[in-house]
């Protein structure tokens, strides 16, 4: 079901915006929005091939185990610059980033470590980058990168401030 | 044919050629994972077309101006925060929606706060966090990530207005 959400969201979106359209221009306004989008996604195809095989490319190359020996061990504010390294550059969604981060709770790494890490695959994922830059622009991609950029390591250090001893109710809830 | 489609191909080309002088099935894997995310995103990317195209076509403009304009401020970022939120899928759904409505007239604070939001916050990513991580994991990153968006959103706004 998970796996169908995003479809179904979209699906939904899509009925209510072809809604709108329909009641305000009738069959042609519901045509024209739809081969609208059709032309904007034929103009894309290029760069959405090269997106896809980056992406690809990436994931191949750069190998999970070597970003989870980084940070197993580690510990302090060394581990949590650490931990930002490997967020940034590990590609793929959630359902690539998640178990990783499951990974790395059970074999012992702190809050700081795990908040750090999950935000800086948020605001620095390199992988990402391109599509941002291709999509958005460059003024809304630099912007946002210098001004996020301090984020990853400073949300790490205050997690690890504030609640590393939570850690263990976290750990145990997993378990169970 | 855009700079940034140049740009990615030469990125693309250069990591497949990596991929190949390796020597070790590399290449061959980077295609298969390049397919197998282009089948997983495929429809989805279709259906994000045509809202694009639909939300181009109705263009509301002054919608948009009035919520998260260039007039909007603060109250434009709060908004953008919710909104970013709500927003369903991966950086080739997201993207092209945060597009077209920068192109509408959304401020740069704006927009800046929706891709962060988005990026830290986003329900469908928490719908991945909580089987993995539990929910006080989840309620630490997620509480703590909810003054991300407004800090990036803020700083625009007073550096570039």
């Amino acid at each position: 079901m998970r796996k169908y959400s995003i479809h179904i969201i979209l699906i939904l979106v899509t009925c209510f915006l072809a809604t709108l359209a329909y009641r305000q221009g009738g069959l042609p306004s519901l045509a024209q929005g739809l081969l609208r989008g059709a032309s904007l996604l034929l103009h894309e195809i290029p760069l959405l091939i090269a997106a896809f095989l980056t992406a690809g490319f990436l994931q191949a190359l750069i190998q999970k185990e070597t970003v989870t020996r980084w940070l197993g061990e580690e510990a302090g504010f060394k581990g949590i610059l650490l931990a930002c390294l490997a967020g940034g550059l590990i590609p793929g969604g959630p359902y690539a980033y998640y178990p990783i981060a499951q990974a790395l709770l059970k074999s012992g790494a702190g809050i700081g470590v795990l908040v750090a890490f999950v935000t800086a695959k948020n605001l620095w994922s390199v992988s990402r980058l391109p599509m941002e830059f291709a999509i958005l622009g460059s003024q809304i991609t630099i912007t946002r990168y210098l001004i996020t950029f301090l984020i990853p390591p400073l949300i790490g250090w205050i997690a690890a401030g504030l609640f590393s001893h939570t850690i263990n109710n976290i750990r145990q809830g997993i378990r169970e | 044919m855009n700079t940034a489609t140049i740009v990615l191909w030469v990125i693309a080309l250069a990591l497949g050629g990596w991929a190949w002088k390796k020597r070790d099935g590399s290449l061959k894997k980077g295609g298969v994972l390049a397919w197998k995310t282009a089948r997983q995103n495929g429809a989805l990317l279709v259906i994000a077309f045509v809202i694009v195209g639909y939300i181009d076509l109705l263009s509301p403009t002054e919608l948009i101006q009035s919520w998260i304009g260039p007039q909007s401020g603060w109250k434009g970022i709060f908004l953008a925060e919710g909104l970013g939120m709500l927003l369903p899928g991966g950086p080739y759904v997201v993207f092209p929606l945060i597009t077209i409505l920068y192109q509408s007239g959304a401020s740069l604070s704006a927009t800046i706060t929706l891709v962060t939001s988005w990026a830290t916050l986003a329900f469908l990513t928490v719908s991945f966090e909580l089987p993995f991580m539990g929910w006080r994991f989840t309620l630490i990153r997620w509480g703590l990530g909810l003054s991300i968006p407004l800090i990036a959103g803020g700083v625009t706004l007073l550096i570039m207005g």
